[in-house]
């Protein structure tokens, strides 16, 4: 079990390694690298010292003239924080991101918490009453929930209760304290576009797992012991079915639910994480597009840590020697 | 025997409604079992057996199963007219399962001591601990060594056989006056089935348990059972005491079966294949593969179960007559033309 | 054959089967012949027109009548589009015409889903357009003069059935145009798929050990880096036109399906006809080529038509954010654009949604339908 661990957390900084190497070499590669001198020659047109446009892209590009003293440069960044400096914001990339998370946060967590709950629910319900008309229900839900693009429902949602109604209000605003009402109310219809995708793809999910186990000896055993349905349900199709559903609910659902934030941070102008991306990349404000970007590749990276050690937790039958 | 018999399945019809029309798995059954003894319930695969053994407490799905007629009376009581609650309240504490598949039957995330408590405390008012030490009690009974430790380990450290035992100290958490085991050799290595099949004749002379033993396999029955019920696709073709079954075979279907059997003179294959269970053919159900049929046998419904001497019933027409005995092979074509002109 | 036969031990020797002639001799049906022709022909006509060509002026003009206005003004993706159709038609509608027994079967199974046969018939409508309508309907213009009327069903004219935008473009166009992007980058991306996920996975799973290892370590890697962001990044560094942005898209979504194929392929891989192969002595492209991947193409298509969905999904969002090709009207950039004008011109956001919506659905339940019909391991 021990070896097990370190194993897989020598395989994480392995991974993260790897990773940020090919977000490295992208960038490297690329022609906003490579038209650097073009860069510099437009800075010092548009009035700027010659010096200093060349600190100014080296800034955001990274030092060195080699390919490899850049990567050096880059990783050692990156390791010690010192993630550069945004121009858009003119102050450092970690006290943009530090200041712009929460606004992320409050909207992305509650929209979690109600997707997994209501997405297994549902699946659960949907998993147990096989092909009777609820089910159909749901099935048909899930698929408009998948198919519905993000951005243009929450544009919809905005004509609808917004434009047309009233209820709620087009544009988020920061002048409320975060804990207030008000925040809560213009948060809303985030919420609402957010969960919508995140239930519809979680209840497949979990209807496609217990449905594994609807019909499983083990429930038959169960249900001869005299178990109450809700018993047998809970404890017998649920809990091995949570096994895999781990699985997915870091790999889908945090890729889902960061994608679906960014676009909605854009529509309702929440200045979380996705609108400073946004605008970092309308900007080309390099070292701010880096961090916004790298940011959800390390919470990806840690779940993905976290999902495997729960593994160990919910499945007995693991083989620790495997990897 | 007159005493009321613990269960008493009458006329029993359990349907399955699929896209491919109405499976009749279980389509007009009816058997008794009495206190203490053990009936077996012989067939193919696909005879209905299981489904029976399940309807019992009803334990197929629903939907798309259902029980279209009929009466299963326990002490008594009919359980198809029961309240979900009642059925639920027999399962495990009056009447315990055990199935055929011990691979299957536990849930590999809980460990067997949990799945045993498990039992033992929705019947039974009784704290954690005491469970426990019921469950280790009930693990040593069923030949499991070093239960104290055991207890704690997961179904998949332990051995098929094993398994099968840890089921049956499932099924016996409760002390159920009845045992309903469904198969619990078949998936099983023959020296271990040797073991299992010791435990069950222990634990009903211990216990003083009615037990319902499913299988296809001759060899079990002629071990183990007091009574037989002979199915065949979703009727019963023939009843009694384990040494009519085998020394006086009444139904065709018995015979055939019997001769099946490795070891008997002419072993001989049943010819054909069993007939549809969505659309049954008319008459006897066994007429297609049945070296006896006449005409007779080919209309109309399963004939009704037949009283011979002795423990034995038989649903065949040729004992209608009396003379109690099946007529020459080379008769068979006569009859029907005796028939024929008499018509 | 020789065998020895005064030998007591016969001496029995194989055939030696050249497998180079075998695999040249298969060329020359007239099947095969029609492929090379076709499809090297596109190839060729793409590298001529990309290199020789000029992009502003189209090949040639026809105008026939005044509805009908044929002016091919091909890009790379347009080439690309072109190779995919034509891949499309050799590699799904021929074989199915000339397996009608299998083809029978297939369908039997498909029809079964019946929201699966209407998404079909939806999907080829869409298909149909995307590909004629353009060259039917004409393409959107700025017309000043007629911005902003609403469409046919809320007191519009028939001239502009969904309404027009801010500058006067038809949202019906506009639609049009749309679907054609929608495709290009749904089917462009799902062949891309096949083709890298058929080539690592089957590749891991016949060599196996390291090659295996690395391949599939890379994959989990990648599978890692949230999809969504990693296309945001490179498209951020490396975007611009709509054929740069398909490539993107085909190069980042293929892992999931190529891991799929690996295990698919690791179990095919045990079975006997590939023992059978090697004993008399066939290549590993052999081997590869012509009975992985044919065993495996049922788990590829269905997992690649899975992925259609969330492709359309990925450059509409692109498009949206403004990240997309400036100079095509994709469903998401039109949809951008009406986002300003809700409070005035609530169709032209809506109109291009639904299409959008309608087409992601589709595709989601024919690819669910796919899988029951193909997959014989799911329910």
């Amino acid at each position: 079990m021990k070896a097990y661990i370190a194993k897989r957390l020598a395989w994480t900084f392995f991974a993260t390694w790897v990773t940020l190497t090919i977000t490295f070499i992208l960038m490297d590669l690329s022609p906003i690298s490579a038209s650097g001198a073009e860069f510099v020659d437009q800075q010092v047109q548009a009035g700027m010292d010659a010096d200093e446009a060349r600190e100014l892209y080296e800034e955001q590009l990274g030092y060195g003239d080699t390919m490899w003293d850049r990567y050096v440069n880059f990783m050692v960044g990156l390791a010690t924080l010192d993630w550069g400096l945004s121009t858009t914001y003119n102050q450092p990339v970690v006290d943009v991101i530090a200041n712009s998370w929460i606004y992320s946060f409050q909207y992305v967590f509650p929209a979690t918490v109600i997707s997994v709950v209501l997405g297994f629910a549902i699946g659960l319900y949907s998993a147990t009453h096989q092909y009777t008309r609820e089910d159909y229900a749901a099935t048909l839900f899930a698929f408009t929930g998948i198919s519905l693009p993000n951005f243009w429902f929450a544009i919809m949602l905005i004509l609808i209760f917004g434009v047309y109604l009233g209820w709620f209000p087009i544009f988020y605003s920061t002048e409320h304290g975060l804990l207030s009402l008000e925040n809560a109310h213009q948060l809303v219809l985030p919420v609402v576009v957010l969960s919508t995708s995140a239930i519809a793809s979680e209840m497949r999910y979990a209807r496609a797992e217990s449905l594994e186990y609807v019909h499983a000896e083990f429930v038959k055993t169960a249900r001869a012991k005299g178990l109450s349905e809700g018993q047998v349900t809970v404890r017998h199709i649920f809990r091995p079915a949570m096994v895999p559903l781990i699985t997915i609910l870091v790999g889908d659902i945090l890729g889902l639910l960061f994608a679906g934030g960014y676009v909605i941070e854009v529509i309702f102008q929440i200045p979380g994480l996705g609108l400073v991306s946004y605008e970092a990349i309308i900007q080309q404000d390099m070292p701010l597009v880096l961090a916004t970007v790298l940011v959800p590749v390390f919470i990806a990276i840690i779940g993905n840590l976290i999902q495997d050690l729960c593994y160990t937790i919910l499945d007995p039958r693991i083989d620790f020697g495997d990897r | 025997m007159t005493e009321q018999p613990l269960l008493s399945i009458r006329d029993l019809k359990t349907h399955f409604h699929t896209d491919d029309g109405v499976v009749k798995a279980v389509d007009g059954v009816s058997f008794d079992v009495h206190r203490g003894e053990t009936v077996c319930i012989v067939g193919e695969s696909g005879s209905g057996k299981s489904v029976t053994s399940e309807s019992i407490t009803q334990l197929i799905p629903m939907p798309p199963g259902e029980i279209v007629e009929g009466s299963v009376y326990y002490d008594g009581n009919d359980i198809t007219t029961m309240t979900e609650d009642g059925v639920r309240s027999l399962r495990g504490s009056q009447i315990g399962h055990v199935f055929q598949n011990p691979q299957g039957a536990l849930n590999p995330v809980y460990t067997v001591g949990y799945q045993i408590r498990e039992a033992i405390l929705s019947h039974r008012d009784v704290s954690k601990a005491e469970a426990r030490e019921l469950a280790v009690e009930l693990l040593e009974e069923v030949g499991i060594p070093e239960a104290p430790t055991r207890v704690d380990d997961y179904p998949h450290e332990f051995s098929g056989g094993m398994k099968q035992r840890v089921v049956i100290a499932i099924a016996l958490a409760c002390d159920p006056e009845m045992l309903i085991a469904d198969e619990p050799t078949t998936a099983l290595d023959v020296t271990i089935e040797a073991q299992i099949l010791d435990l069950f004749r222990h634990l009903q002379q211990e216990l003083d348990m009615s037990i319902i033993f499913i299988t296809h396999d001759l060899g079990v029955v002629a071990e183990i059972a007091d009574r037989v019920v002979v199915m065949y696709a979703g009727k019963v073709m023939e009843t009694g005491s384990v040494e009519k079954i085998f020394e006086n075979p009444a139904h065709p279907y018995t015979k055939a079966l019997l001769e099946c059997l490795p070891g008997q003179a002419g072993l001989e294959p049943i010819p054909g294949a069993l007939p549809s269970v969505t659309d049954p053919p008319n008459g006897c159900r066994f007429h297609d593969r049945c070296p006896y049929a006449i005409d007779m046998c080919r209309t109309g419904e399963q004939p009704p179960l037949h009283d011979l001497p002795g423990d034995h019933a038989v649903s065949c027409i040729h004992y209608e007559d009396g003379d109690g005995d099946l007529p020459e092979l080379e008769d068979v074509d006569r009859m029907d033309a005796a028939i024929g002109g008499a018509r | 054959m020789s065998t020895d036969t005064d030998s007591k031990h016969a001496d029995v020797t194989f055939e030696d089967i050249d497998w180079e002639e075998y695999d040249g001799a298969r060329e020359f049906t007239p099947l095969m012949l029609a492929k090379i022709l076709v499809l090297g022909g596109i190839t060729l006509a793409w590298v001529l027109d990309w290199q020789f060509g000029s992009h502003r002026d189209p090949l040639f003009t026809v105008d026939p009548a005044g509805i009908l206005e044929i002016a091919p003004n091909p890009g790379n993706v347009e080439w690309l589009f072109t190779l995919t159709i034509a891949v499309l038609f050799f590699y799904v509608v021929v074989p199915l015409y000339l397996n009608p027994r299998m083809t029978r079967h297939y369908w039997r199974e498909f029809k079964k889903n019946k929201a699966a046969v209407v998404s079909l018939v939806f999907l080829g409508f869409i298909f149909l357009l995307a590909v004629f309508g353009p060259f039917i309907f004409g393409r959107p213009e700025i017309d000043i003069t007629n911005a902003y009327q609403p469409p046919v069903f809320a007191g519009g004219t028939w001239a502009h059935p969904f309404g027009t935008m801010q500058s006067g473009e038809d949202v019906f166009q506009i639609v049009i145009i749309g679907a054609r992007v929608s495709m290009m980058v749904g089917l462009i991306g799902c062949l891309m798929i096949i083709v890298l996920a058929s080539a690592v996975g089957t590749t891991a799973a016949y060599f196996g050990g390291m090659v295996d290892e690395v391949l599939m370590r890379f994959v989990d890697i990648m599978l890692t880096f949230p999809t969504f962001f990693l296309i945001l990044y490179v498209v951020f560094l490396y975007g611009g036109d709509l054929f740069t942005i398909i490539l993107i898209l085909g190069l980042t979504t293929w892992t999931a399906t190529s891991r799929l194929v690996r295990s698919e392929a690791l179990q095919r891989n045990e079975e006997q006809y590939i023992d059978a192969a090697k004993n008399v002595g066939a290549g590993e492209r052999w081997i590869i080529t012509r009975h992985l991947v044919p065993n495996v193409s049922n788990t590829i298509i269905t997992a690649a038509t899975l992925v259609i969905p969330s492709l359309i999904l990925y450059e509409a969002v692109l498009a949206f954010l403004g990240f997309g090709d400036p100079n095509v009207w994709s469903w998401g950039r039109a949809i951008s654009v009406g986002r300003s004008d809700l409070q005035n011109a609530w169709w032209i956001a809506t109109m291009p949604g639904v299409f959008l919506f309608l087409t992601v659905l589709a595709f989601n339940f024919l690819g669910d339908a796919l899988r029951d019909a193909l997959d014989p391991r799911h329910e």
